[in-house]
């Protein structure tokens, strides 16, 4: 083990024992917590608790699927909007040519969205139930 | 000027997804968005002649130069026969149809970055402008669940191996601090060092992974089995040509990789792949598996030009490439084709072709033929890439990697016979005759039926092919 290897374990073997004293005291708690400890029996023991009052309903509550393609749709024209910053930065720079090429690239963007909205997936209401194919 | 003719194809491919996806805007129409990509297709092929003129040309970002345009043309011919095969597929399908062909330009687009990469950022970006449309390809038909299972298996598996190959070219940078790929590769052969060695073993693992080299092949037949026929045929030929490409810029134009070791690793994937690919494949009871397991074994194979690295292995990896993708696109054509009539799912399992022969007699020629090829019997053209594999390696002295390709050809040819066998077996109380009378005539069965010539002809007149070849290996070597 030559001197630059070993200066290197030097330098860290802090962060290697705060690893293991971290998963050590979380081991610790949960064991001896455990052992010492009672556990309670009851009918209400194992409901959930929430502030004192009885929770209804499930947790699992059903959202439209357009929900998500609308966000999901959302926050692609939100980072394809980002990119511009790039050209804004340097627009003097890239001149003309720089300019075609974002030009170029909104329109692409633009296409991208009427493709989304004559598709329908822009409309925020489900249409009418059509038959599976 | 030079720099718009140099990347004319990637912008006319990109120019017709643009103009497919407004065309379904406008109305959707399939025949006419067919039309579309096989025309903007056909003319990214024909601008490759003008590419060829401006030929050694390079940026930071991309070389385009004889491998480049080679690797181009072999990706366009294999996306325009997908996109002729999904039109007699897609047919019958009650979905939306038209998406297909925009996934598939856009991945042929992917596939024309990467065979003209010479930066990691190319490299990347091709990759996953590769593989992201065939997420979407793989679980187009979302009804049937093997099609999704596909679709799923293939997004995570390849997120996975895409996340080694970040993990990887970030720990090269580290070492190096360089990015493009002769910088990089010089980087590490000068010193390497721990960090090096790593970095060039997950790129090597991601890169892996795309081709379905052994430790990571799991993920190949089941996707090919559930993917949809034109979409397995893409993953097939295209996506893997492309990836074979960049390996081979990787690991051949740079002799400085020669010293991490790679070629040891190479050497050992190689055999393994041969080996346990055509093992695999001896019991399956599916075609597309079947074919799924013996792409695994043809890549072990194909690794082998890679491995030696020197002499002939440029012209010998691309003679061989030429091959298997005439040769693929034929066999998953023909299964493409006989599954097109069935709605629920492809025909696949191996005794939907029993006695094929005596059903459709044309396409179980050209099924015969190109499982021929894939077995390298002589007079076709699987025969002449498997003998300059086998010429390079006893030229080279790797005795153990042309013993594992003798051994893998021996037990494949078993294998595919089988195959060939089960296509003409008599059923008692079959039916004589079901395939609609005009089918040769249609887009789909001419491009099988001229795959299947194009396979006997490169068997018996390979010239034209090895001479390009050669020119490629002149330039590269």
């Amino acid at each position: 083990m030559n001197e630059e290897t070993s200066g290197l374990v030097a330098q860290y073997w802090a962060i290697g024992f705060f690893v293991f004293a971290v998963l050590a005291l979380c081991t610790f708690m949960i064991v001896a917590a455990s052992l010492l400890g009672g556990r309670s029996q009851g009918r209400s023991k194992t409901l959930p608790y929430e502030s004192g009052i009885l929770g209804t309903g499930s947790a699992r509550q059903r959202y439209s699927v357009k929900f998500y393609l609308v966000a999901m749709l959302f926050v692609i024209f939100d980072i394809e909007a980002v990119f511009l910053f790039a050209w804004a930065v340097s627009l003097r720079e890239v001149g003309w040519t720089g300019f075609l090429g974002a030009a170029v690239f909104i329109f692409i963007l633009l296409a991208g969205l009427v493709y989304d909205t004559r598709v329908g997936a822009l409309d925020w209401a489900p249409k009418g139930r059509t038959p599976r194919p | 000027m030079t720099y718009l003719i140099a990347l004319l194809p990637l912008i006319l491919v990109c120019a017709t997804a643009v103009a497919v996806m407004l065309g379904i805007a406008w109305q959707r129409h399939h025949a006419s968005t067919v039309l579309t990509a096989v025309v903007g297709l056909n003319l990214a092929l024909l601008s490759l002649v003008a590419v060829h003129q401006v030929a050694p040309f390079e940026t930071l970002l991309v070389a385009v130069d004889g491998l480049a345009i080679f690797g181009a043309v072999l990706v366009l011919v294999s996306t325009l026969a997908c996109a002729t095969l999904a039109h007699a597929y897609l047919e019958h399908y009650r979905g939306p149809r038209e998406e297909f062909y925009l996934l598939l330009l856009c991945a042929a687009a992917g596939g024309l970055v990467l065979v003209s990469s010479r930066h990691m950022a190319t490299l990347f970006f091709g990759l996953e402008l590769l593989s992201m449309p065939l997420y979407g390809m793989l679980a187009y038909a979302f009804h049937e669940r093997r099609s999704l299972e596909a679709g799923i298996k293939y997004l995570v598996l390849s997120a996975a191996a895409t996340a080694f190959l970040l993990f990887g070219m970030a720990l090269a940078y580290a070492q190096t601090g360089r990015l493009d790929l002769a910088g990089l590769t010089a980087g590490l052969g000068e010193g390497g060092g721990a960090w090096g060695l790593a970095g060039a073993g997950l790129i090597l693992v991601g890169l892996g992974f795309k081709l379905s080299l052994v430790p990571f092949h799991l993920w190949t037949p089941d996707v090919y089995e559930g993917g949809p026929g034109p979409a397995a045929t893409f993953l097939a030929s295209a996506s893997k040509v492309a990836v074979v490409i960049v390996l081979l810029r990787l690991v051949i134009e740079s002799p400085a990789f020669a010293h991490v070791g790679v070629h040891q690793i190479l050497a050992v994937l190689a055999f393994a792949s041969m080996l346990i690919g055509n093992l695999l494949a001896l019991t399956q009871a599916n075609l597309k598996r079947l074919l799924g397991y013996s792409s695994i074994a043809h890549f072990g194979y194909l690794l082998v030009a890679l491995v030696v690295a020197e002499g002939l292995a440029v012209e010998t990896a691309a003679v061989y490439l030429v091959m298997y993708v005439v040769t693929t696109l034929g066999a998953f054509g023909v299964v493409t084709l006989v599954s097109s009539r069935d709605i629920s799912g492809d025909a696949a399992a191996l005794h939907h072709y029993r006695g094929l022969f005596w059903r459709r007699p044309y396409l179980t020629a050209v099924l015969t033929v190109a499982l021929l090829s894939l077995a390298g019997i002589p007079f076709t053209a699987g025969f002449i890439g498997k003998f300059y594999i086998v010429a390079l390696g006893v030229e080279a002295g790797r005795w153990w990697l042309v013993g594992g390709l003798i051994v893998g050809s021996a037990i494949g040819l078993y294998y595919y016979l089988r195959v060939m066998v089960t296509l003409y077996l008599v059923e008692p109380g079959m039916q004589r005759h079901d395939a609609p009378h005009d089918w040769g005539t249609r887009a789909g069965g001419v491009v099988v039926l001229g795959l299947a010539a194009l396979v006997v002809l490169l068997g018996v007149y390979p010239t034209p092919i090895i001479e390009w070849a050669a020119a490629l290996g002149v330039a590269h070597g």
